[in-house]
Formats: structure tokens, C-alpha cells, sequence
């Protein structure tokens, strides 16, 4: 047989043949490449002490240090605040505005457009805030920490408190946002 | 100068011992070959000028991978709307089909970008600096002096540079030319995404163009391996005239054919092959061989058309048929993809209103009322401020909508979210009902609707409840 010749094999299955050509060496080139990967991948995954996070890992690290950046900047921002400074922002335009803005897309279904939770005579599910009656705590740091965590989960004598009614804002409202808020209930109080 | 011999048993590219055969096709001048320029040349400018040519505000063609919208020739598409991508795909698809059933790889040879990039610019590019198909080959297979490494390092430089070029154009589709050109300013860490994008693009365009050439329209692309199923004997293709080219012979030869066996139709061909051995797979169609062969018919006087556009029947001498049951069937497919995309595309409207029952319970029950709370989302896909104007119908008497005042504005493309309730009175509540939101969208002055349904609970029961309530009322004050 002469070198390189085309080799057109013997068997045949219904008189069909086939020749035995060598494969393009670039083709041949990305078994090789493939080859080498595996080995790369399977040490470097599997075997060494390297440890490489897989989509969930770094998905819940990813969440982790979305929380701990939310943690410091609410940290931040209380250091800022106390109930002097929520009570100057209740006479800021500017901070009231950007609070009514958000009672008014979050928080007027359950506590009334006008703070009394009620719509046109009937009761709606949240408690009326310009009545004077703080159920959690009415000084404004207060109310602050009511609306970024939530009604507190046990009572002062500590047995469960029955009525969890409002959500914790923190996940969908920044401190920032909340302050606003507070700052736009203060103003509403009645004197 | 020995050029291999195509042959119908292995691919001439590719040598017996694997190794890449690098085809030297020779300089052809002709009518197709100057339509093909001309259609490459326009091709080449559109795909750079069309990240560049605003309309409506926004590039004529910008995926926007950032703010994940799509521009596409003045309409703006949301991620949502990604559905119709289907029937662009499908009606782009059988468009294709339908083509090669009738023109065969017309595509391939004219109009792919693989083509017009590897013809129109490194292919020219490679001309420019070494020479012809003769001087090539002597080059390549000259010893590695001074001069032959300058002209490598020339050549492949210019090479490297024109795919970093149609990288960036590639990348201007995906990324804003303002933004680009910042990230082109900065240093490559400070956007290792985009930059490694680009630099992957690089390498595989400057390895495809600068030595894979042919291998990829041979091996690797899909389309070039479906093309035997779309195609019939009916396709106008590019063929040889076997009846009037055979026996091949000398010009003055009065016993032969028209073939005077000069191999130009070979030496020409980009993808190596000899077009007289009849149709193959490796063809794209470019139509080289067809202006090579009718340049040596003007030669010898006779009459051009030894290789030409036709399909198998008409060279085999038979009835030359161009509609037959493929191509109807081609046809019905593309129109019913483009024309349900069209469809489609004339109700799309640049806004959008979505309500949706808020989580919790389905309603609420009041001493007084029945209470729904939904969430409306009010998108628009505008460049500029967009008004929409709120009312809602199929309310009963006496029911109270809060949450809605009239009209409001939504900043260009982004959306506002509005929670809405609906307070019916017990007294006028007469079962569940369904609640249509109508909004009057400015400008464009169109209306988009949408309904939900009231829930509540039955009235018989609630107004059963309310007689024992009263009857209650009545025994108490009685006592």
C-alpha cells in the first residue's frame, strides 16, 4: 500500500463503503484539547484542596454581602439618627415629600391615604396613626424600628404577640426611605 | 507549480495526513465577482453603521444588554417580549430555506458575514501584501528568510488589527458607542467582561480569516450541512455543462467538447474544489469559476455558459421547473412565520398595564364592605414622558376605588407601580364581577385594556348574614 493513499475499506453493508481517512488534525487537535481540560478540571475541581464555590455557594454569598451591606448602611444611618433628628426631618419639604411619595405606593392600603386607617367609613387592616395611640412605642425612633422590623414577636411580659399584622419593610424599603416615612407620620400628628 | 488535484474522495483542503491544504485561489475579474463586491462593500457598511443611525432615539439596532432592551429598526423590546424572537427565527429560517430550495447556497456565496468579511477584507488584505495565487504559494513554500517574516509579521499584524476592528463593531451591538468608546479609554481590568468579549472575538475572527478559512463552510457550519436536504433537482445552482463541455480537449480540436481543460474554474476556487465533477457539499456558491470559465470561453470563441446558474434538470438537458411542491411549501411556512410576526408586531404597544391581585387573601370582609387590593404596574417602552390616563369600568353603584387619581406620568422607559383597592358596600355587593382597566396612553393616544375580576364572597350568604344580623339587632333593642 502506498503512503497516504485513500483507503476505501472491504466491508460493505448493502453495497455501502466507506473510506478510512485520517480526521483534520484541527479536529483531532480539540480531542487533545479536550483531553487536557478534563485533566485541569479534575484536579483542580475534584482534588485539590482549591475550593472552587459552586452557583449556589456563591449565590449565598452574594445574598450574604447584599445583607451586610444593608446591615452597615441601616447601622449607618441609625448612628445618624435619634428622635431629635427624625423630628427635624418632619419639618423638612424635601423629606416629606419623598415620604408621602412612599406611604402613598405602600402604605395607604392598609393605613388609610389619610393616616386613619379607614376608607370611606370602613375599617381597613392596619392600625389608624393619627390617633395619638402608639401600640409599639410612639417616640419616633420607635416607630422607626417598628416599620423596619416589624411588630416585635413577643410581648414585654414576654409571651408570643398574637397580632404579627404589619410586614418587616427592611427587605423592600432603605433605611433612608423609612426614615422619610417616619418623618411624613410625625408631621401628621395631630397637636 | 504543482496544485493538488480535486478529486470527489477526500476534501482538498485537508492533505491524506490530516494536515490543513491552504487553498491559493487565483484572481478572478467578471461580472459576478464585481456584484459580489458591491454587495459585500454594502454589507460591510450597514453592519458598521447600524449601532451608529438613530431612530426614534435609540441605535437602529442596539441590543441593550445593560438596561436589557432591545432596539431594533425603531421598536423597543423588553426581555417579556422575547417570544417573538420565535417567529423571527422561524420566518428568518424558512426564508432561508425557501432560498436555497430555489438558488441554492446563494446565501453562502453573496450575503453570509463569514463570506463578505473573509473575502471582501482579508482576503484583499492578503492580496495587497503578498502577491498573487503564484506568489502566495512560492511564498509559503519559500524558506524562512528576512523578508518572507516582515511580510508575515505585515500581514498577520494587519490581520489582527481588522478583527479587533470587527470585534468592536460586533460588541457596539451589545454595548452603547459612548460607553464603548469610555471602555476603550480605560484600562482592559476596569471592564474585564466587555474587554474579554472583545479579546475572545479577536482570536477566533483572526483564526478563522487568517487560517480556517474554507474548513469552517466545509465542517463546521449547520447550515452548510443541511443544505443537500433543501435542495432538489430543480435548485439553480452553479454547474458545468456536461454535454457541452465533454470530451474536454484542445481549443482547435474539432472532435471535442467546449472544456479546453485549462483548470481555471479550480484554480479559482476558495473552497478547492473542481466544479466539472458536478454538485458537492463544499460549493458556496460564489459564483468565481462561473466568471473565470466565461473570461477563457470569450477567449476561444464560444459561446459563454460552460459553467453556469441552472439546476441539475436544465444541465442535464431537461424541463427547467421553478415552482414545484417544495417551494410552495417553503413559502406557506415563511409567510405564516413573518406574517404572524407582523401580526403580532402591529399589536405590540410601546406601553404596557398589567394589574394583579395582591398576595394574601382574595378579599377582605369589612363590618361595612368588601375589599379587593391589586397591584397595577404601568410600563412604557417610550423615550419620553408618558401619561396614562386611569379609569375603571364595570364598577357597581356606591363602589370606591382608591389608590387611582386620574392621570399620572411614567419617566421614559421605566415603569411606575400603583396598589389599588376596590371598596364595594355590602349592601350594593351582588356577587363577583369583573373590573376593566382602561388607559388612555399619551402621546400616541392609544388605549390599552385590562381586567381582573372582582372576588368576593357569596352573596346569598352575606346577605343571609346580614337578615340574622338584623333580626338579632331587632330581638335586642325588643328585650
Amino acid at each position: 500500500m502506498k503512503k497516504n493513499e485513500i483507503v476505501l475499506r472491504d466491508h460493505s453493508y448493502d453495497g455501502i463503503q466507506e473510506y478510512d481517512q485520517k480526521l483534520p488534525n484541527w479536529w483531532l487537535f480539540t480531542f487533545y484539547i479536550m483531553i487536557v481540560w478534563f485533566v485541569v478540571f479534575w484536579v483542580l475541581y475534584y482534588q485539590s484542596p482549591v475550593k472552587i464555590a459552586n452557583d449556589y455557594e456563591r449565590l449565598d454569598k452574594e445574598i450574604a454581602e447584599i445583607n451586610a451591606k444593608k446591615e452597615n448602611e441601616l447601622k449607618a444611618i441609625l448612628a445618624t439618627l435619634n428622635d431629635d433628628s427624625l423630628l427635624k426631618m418632619s419639618r423638612d419639604p424635601s423629606h416629606l415629600a419623598a415620604g408621602k411619595a412612599i406611604f402613598e405606593t405602600k402604605c395607604f392600603v392598609c393605613h388609610g391615604i389619610d393616616l386613619s386607617a379607614t376608607l370611606n367609613g370602613a375599617k381597613l387592616p392596619g392600625l389608624p396613626l393619627n390617633d395619638k395611640e402608639w401600640k409599639y412605642g410612639g417616640k419616633p425612633m420607635q416607630i422607626m424600628e417598628t416599620i423596619t422590623h416589624g411588630p416585635p414577636k413577643f410581648k414585654p411580659d414576654g409571651t408570643p404577640n398574637p397580632q404579627l399584622g404589619m410586614i418587616a419593610w427592611n427587605n423592600q424599603l432603605s433605611p433612608s426611605q423609612i426614615a422619610e416615612v417616619v418623618a411624613y407620620i410625625l408631621s401628621k400628628q395631630p397637636r | 507549480m504543482i496544485t493538488k488535484q480535486p478529486n470527489l474522495d477526500s476534501v482538498t483542503s485537508i492533505n491524506e495526513d490530516g494536515s490543513h491544504y491552504i487553498i491559493h485561489p487565483a484572481d478572478v475579474q467578471g461580472i459576478f465577482t464585481f456584484w459580489r463586491r458591491v454587495i459585500g462593500v454594502l454589507l460591510i457598511a450597514v453592519y458598521v453603521a447600524l449601532p451608529w443611525i438613530p431612530i426614534n432615539g435609540a441605535p437602529a439596532v442596539f441590543f441593550d444588554l445593560v438596561h436589557r432592551k432591545f432596539h431594533f429598526f425603531g421598536l423597543t423590546f423588553l426581555t417579556e417580549d422575547l417570544w417573538l424572537g420565535f417567529f423571527l427565527f422561524s420566518g428568518l429560517g424558512f426564508g432561508l430555506f425557501y432560498a436555497t430550495a430555489l438558488f441554492g447556497r446563494i446565501w453562502c456565496g453573496a450575503a453570509c458575514p463569514y463570506t463578505v468579511f473573509l473575502e471582501h477584507v482579508f482576503r484583499r488584505i492578503e492580496r495587497v501584501i503578498d502577491g498573487d495565487c503564484n506568489a502566495r504559494r512560492r511564498l509559503e513554500q519559500a524558506p524562512w528568510t528576512g523578508g518572507k517574516i516582515v511580510r508575515r509579521i505585515v500581514k498577520h499584524g494587519i490581520y489582527l488589527l481588522a478583527a479587533t476592528a470587527i470585534a468592536h463593531v460586533f460588541v457596539s451591538y451589545f454595548v452603547s458607542l459612548p460607553r464603548l468608546y469610555g471602555y476603550m479609554r480605560q484600562s482592559p481590568l476596569d471592564h474585564v467582561g466587555a474587554f474579554g468579549v472583545m479579546l475572545f472575538l479577536t482570536g477566533a475572527l483572526y483564526f478563522c480569516f487568517s487560517w480556517f478559512r474554507e474548513q469552517f463552510c466545509i465542517i463546521l457550519c449547520p447550515y452548510g450541512r443541511i443544505q443537500s436536504a433543501l435542495t432538489d433537482d430543480d435548485t439553480v445552482i452553479i454547474g458545468y455543462d456536461e454535454a457541452r463541455g465533454e470530451p474536454r480537449g484542445k481549443a482547435n480540436d474539432e472532435n471535442s467538447g467546449d472544456c479546453i481543460n485549462c483548470l481555471r474554474c479550480v484554480q479559482v476556487c476558495p473552497t478547492g474544489i473542481d466544479i466539472r465533477n458536478g454538485l458537492q457539499m463544499e460549493c458556496i456558491g460564489c459564483a468565481a469559476c462561473m466568471d473565470a470559465c466565461n473570461k477563457i470561453m470569450d477567449k476561444v470563441k464560444r459561446p459563454r455558459g460552460l459553467i453556469r446558474y441552472d439546476s441539475l434538470n436544465g444541465l442535464a438537458g431537461g424541463k427547467r421547473r421553478f415552482l414545484r411542491p417544495r417551494i410552495y411549501l417553503y413559502t406557506g411556512l415563511m409567510i405564516l412565520g413573518v406574517g404572524v410576526m407582523a401580526l403580532f408586531l402591529s399589536r405590540l404597544k410601546p406601553a404596557k398595564v398589567e394589574i394583579n391581585r395582591m398576595p394574601g387573601r382574595p378579599y377582605y370582609l369589612t363590618d361595612t364592605a368588601i375589599r379587593n387590593q391589586f397591584r397595577v404596574v404601568f410600563t412604557t417602552k417610550k423615550s419620553e414622558e408618558t401619561e396614562f390616563n386611569v379609569t375603571v369600568k364595570g364598577l357597581p353603584d356606591q363602589a370606591t376605588v382608591a389608590g387611582l387619581e386620574g392621570s399620572f406620568t411614567v419617566p421614559p422607559q421605566s415603569e411606575i407601580e400603583k396598589i389599588i383597592f376596590i371598596q364595594v358596600p355590602r349592601k350594593g355587593y351582588q356577587g363577583q364581577f369583573t373590573i376593566d382597566l382602561e388607559s388612555l396612553v399619551e402621546p400616541g393616544d392609544f388605549t390599552l385594556r385590562d381586567d381582573i375580576e372582582f372576588l368576593g364572597p357569596s352573596p346569598y350568604i352575606l346577605n343571609a348574614e346580614e337578615e340574622q344580623k338584623e333580626a338579632a339587632k331587632k330581638e335586642s333593642s325588643h328585650e
